[in-house]
């Protein structure tokens, strides 16, 4: 299975500055396929981000496509596009993503909740126990640091083990050790599982670990380096 | 005794001054014009009494706060009293147009009642916790 | 929590003024049923004292007496249907209490307005030294109540009419009249030149056809010492108060009703700004725009339940302990209705307000739904 973005751009409008829009992100051409790690590369505001969203089925794109196989996402009325993204797709988003009343184990199964699917315990569970928040269970998100906040959004995405997984700097509040901790995860989940991981970053512990590292600024893709495995 | 358990104890002792100023002032019951008293007077000042009673028991969970648990039971009665006391325990005036049925008994019996509900929510509380 | 309370002081303001609009209406009604007379005779001298007010709302018909034979006369003239006698006194203090409790004679056989009633709580007729007290004089049946020192009988209790009839004690002529000579004997006269019976009013009941208007002048000429009056000029007075107080009420219903949904509708926006985070968190976790909706919907027809469910507590709360209470400061006839209509009340309210609740935030969960989850998310860091 393979999800692509065909000439997809992202334009915003802008009340001050000189032209009244900008590009997010320019018409590129982009495909992740399962068994990879990609890294997504590049500075503050180079279009990381809004690349991210369209791809993930969360920011309809300006022009151009985002097809996931045959099926164009922004074709797809708003239920089937959720029921999809809900079933194939999982991300990490930047920040805070815990819903505050909720635990961190209500937490991790609410996306298959939404639909009334069920995880399989021993899957979430052994996440946890990888990612070191099992202990962390039945606490609330507002007793969490922000590295295990972090590492809870990831096994939300993880457990629910999407074809496709987009992770938005997700190794950003975490230490060396952590950090470790979680790529290897997404390198595992890559490998093992035949799935595709797609990491935006903008540092370099990721280089390591990546597949495939595109280098983005001015919401262009600027270099594509393929690494051995 | 925890923040927790201060509330109902709080709640009682302004309810219980609520009773014993309303008794004697805007809940009074019926004043006579020849200056007389009905039962009813008798019903506003033995109303006054369980007022003051309540108010004390509230005071003392306030002040001596390992008493909150048997403080609170006890109030228990004596808002059982209070809202027995006008019209079943002691006599109202004959009519219900008259001040004290009119205005008196249904405050009253809301305030007892409201007490009621409050010592009983102070005694969970504090049973709770022991 | 701030909704659920907006939506209680709505649904406060609506079962409570609607309760007092139905119970005001219902009074109006039942004074009428029982006010079935179209011409009330008193002696000419007590025409000042008689005022509707006293009589029907306050219940204190005053000591005025005529003969009796007024009432022969008055079936004389022509157009009159039925005319009935009843005779008024008003006890001195009772034992316990510094109240002057009305006593109504009536004749049992030829009274329509007043025996009607009793008739539904007492199957037979009352018999010598036997008394109904209206629903107000708190004597249980068979309760023995002292009246200038006679013992009376309580044998039945009568059916509530949110009128001053309810705080009057009724008694058959013959019973009147041993009260009347127990009164002399205590110094209270109603003294009249002439006749061993006396009575206070006739009521009497025009046939059908014949002009109001014109058998009141012909009453007015006919009996000497006495004067007609019409009841329906006496009513207008109080339908029109009661249409005053129906329209205030009304208005400030629609007022509360306005007030509050613009409160809701602004609450419900600064909710969803508040919330927009933890929208897009359940979007990106695969949450469709509808399942958002349909949370809001649901969160806001809870929040408008629990709102209504107090409100209507409160105001019930109010209301029914101090329906004397307010019944007394109204001054008009205020009849509660039944508890079934009461309740068909209640529910329609806490329904209004879930409807409310309901719709003021259907605006806010069609924006919340549109939000993008991306910037949401950023924003809210």
């Amino acid at each position: 299975m393979i999800l692509k973005a065909e000439n997809s751009s992202k334009r915003y409008f802008r009340k001050t500055g000189g032209a009244n829009y900008f590009l997010a992100v320019k018409p590129l051409n982009l495909a992740l396929s399962g068994g990879e790690i990609a890294v997504l590369m590049g500075r503050s505001g180079s279009g990381k981000t809004t690349l991210l969203n369209m791809l993930s089925g969360l920011l309809l794109p300006t022009e151009g496509k985002v097809r996931l196989g045959e099926t164009d996402l922004y074709s797809l009325n708003d239920k089937d596009l959720s029921r999809l993204r809900s079933e194939r797709i999982g991300v990490v988003p930047q920040g805070r993503s815990a819903i505050d009343t909720l635990t961190v184990l209500e937490n991790i199964i609410l996306p298959a909740k939404l639909y009334g699917r069920t995880l399989p315990v021993e899957n979430v569970r052994q996440w946890m126990e990888q990612l070191g928040i099992a202990h962390l269970r039945d606490a609330r998100p507002a007793e969490l640091s922000g590295g295990e906040l972090r590492r809870m959004a990831i096994v939300r995405a993880l457990a629910q083990s999407p074809d496709f997984l987009f992770a938005d700097e997700p190794t950003g509040d975490l230490d060396d050790e952590n950090t470790h901790l979680v790529l290897s995860a997404f390198r595992e989940y890559a490998h093992a599982q035949k799935k595709a991981v797609f990491i935006v970053t903008h540092e370099n512990d990721a280089f390591d670990y990546a597949d495939v590292i595109y280098q983005m600024d001015a919401g262009k893709i600027v270099s594509t380096t393929s690494q051995a495995k | 005794m925890t923040k927790k358990q201060l509330i109902p104890a709080a709640v009682l002792l302004i309810l219980s001054v609520l009773i014993v100023i309303g008794s004697q002032s805007f809940l009074r019951p019926c004043v006579h014009e020849d200056g007389s008293f009905g039962s009813c007077h008798w019903a506003g000042q033995a109303l006054l009494g369980l007022g003051c009673a309540l108010g004390v028991m509230a005071a003392l969970a306030l002040a001596v706060r390992r008493a909150g648990f048997g403080i609170f039971l006890s109030a228990l009665p004596v808002c059982v009293l209070g809202i027995l006391t006008p019209g079943t325990l002691i006599d109202l005036c004959h009519m219900s147009t008259m001040r004290c049925r009119m205005v008196m008994q249904p405050a009253m019996i809301i305030l007892f009642a409201a007490a009621l509900l409050c010592a009983l929510t102070g005694a969970v509380l504090s049973a709770r916790k022991s | 929590m701030v909704l659920a309370m907006l939506t209680a002081f709505l649904a406060l303001a609506v079962f409570g003024g609607s309760v007092v609009v139905l119970s005001l209406r219902s009074g109006l009604n039942s004074l009428e049923a029982r006010l079935g007379a179209d011409i009330i005779l008193v002696p000419s001298q007590a025409q000042s004292k008689v005022s509707f007010q006293n009589m029907f709302l306050q219940g204190t018909t005053g000591a005025f007496y005529m003969d009796s034979s007024a009432l022969d006369k008055a079936l004389e003239v022509s157009g009159v249907e039925k005319a009935a006698p009843q005779t008024f006194l008003a006890s001195l203090k009772a034992d316990c209490c510094s109240i002057k409790i009305q006593v109504i004679g009536i004749d049992p056989e030829r009274d329509f307005t007043v025996q009607p009633w009793i008739a539904r709580s007492l199957s037979r007729g009352l018999n010598d030294m036997e008394v109904a007290v209206g629903c107000k004089v708190e004597a249980d049946v068979g309760e023995i109540i002292r009246i200038y020192d006679q013992r009376c009988k309580v044998v039945a209790r009568l059916e509530s009419t949110g009128t001053g009839l309810d705080t009057a004690v009724y008694c058959d002529m013959d019973t009147m009249n041993k009260l009347l000579a127990a009164a002399e004997e205590k110094g209270v006269s109603h003294k009249i030149e002439s006749g061993d019976q006396v009575i206070s009013a006739v009521y009497i009941k025009v046939k059908d056809g014949c002009s109001i208007d014109e058998v009141n002048s012909r009453l007015n000429g006919h009996i000497r010492k006495v004067t007609a009056v019409r009841t329906r000029s006496m009513i207008t007075g109080v339908s029109d108060s009661l249409a005053g107080v129906s329209r205030t009420v009304t208005a400030l219903i629609a007022a509360v009703w306005v007030l509050a949904f613009l409160v809701l509708l602004l609450a419900f926006m600064l909710i969803i700004r508040e919330r927009a985070r933890e929208f897009a968190v359940l979007r990106l976790a695969g949450a469709s725009r509808g399942m958002l909706s349909r949370l809001v919907l649901t969160e806001s027809s809870l929040c408008g339940l629990l709102g209504g469910l107090i409100g209507v507590e409160l105001a019930a709360l109010a209301l029914f302990p101090f329906a004397q209470l307010i019944e007394s400061a109204l001054n008009l006839p205020y009849l509660m209705p039944d508890p079934g209509k009461i309740l068909l009340l209640a529910g329609g309210t806490v329904l209004l307000s879930v409807l409310v609740a309901a719709l003021s935030s259907v605006i806010a969960a069609y924006r919340l739904s549109r939000i993008d989850p991306g910037t949401a998310l950023r924003e809210g860091n």
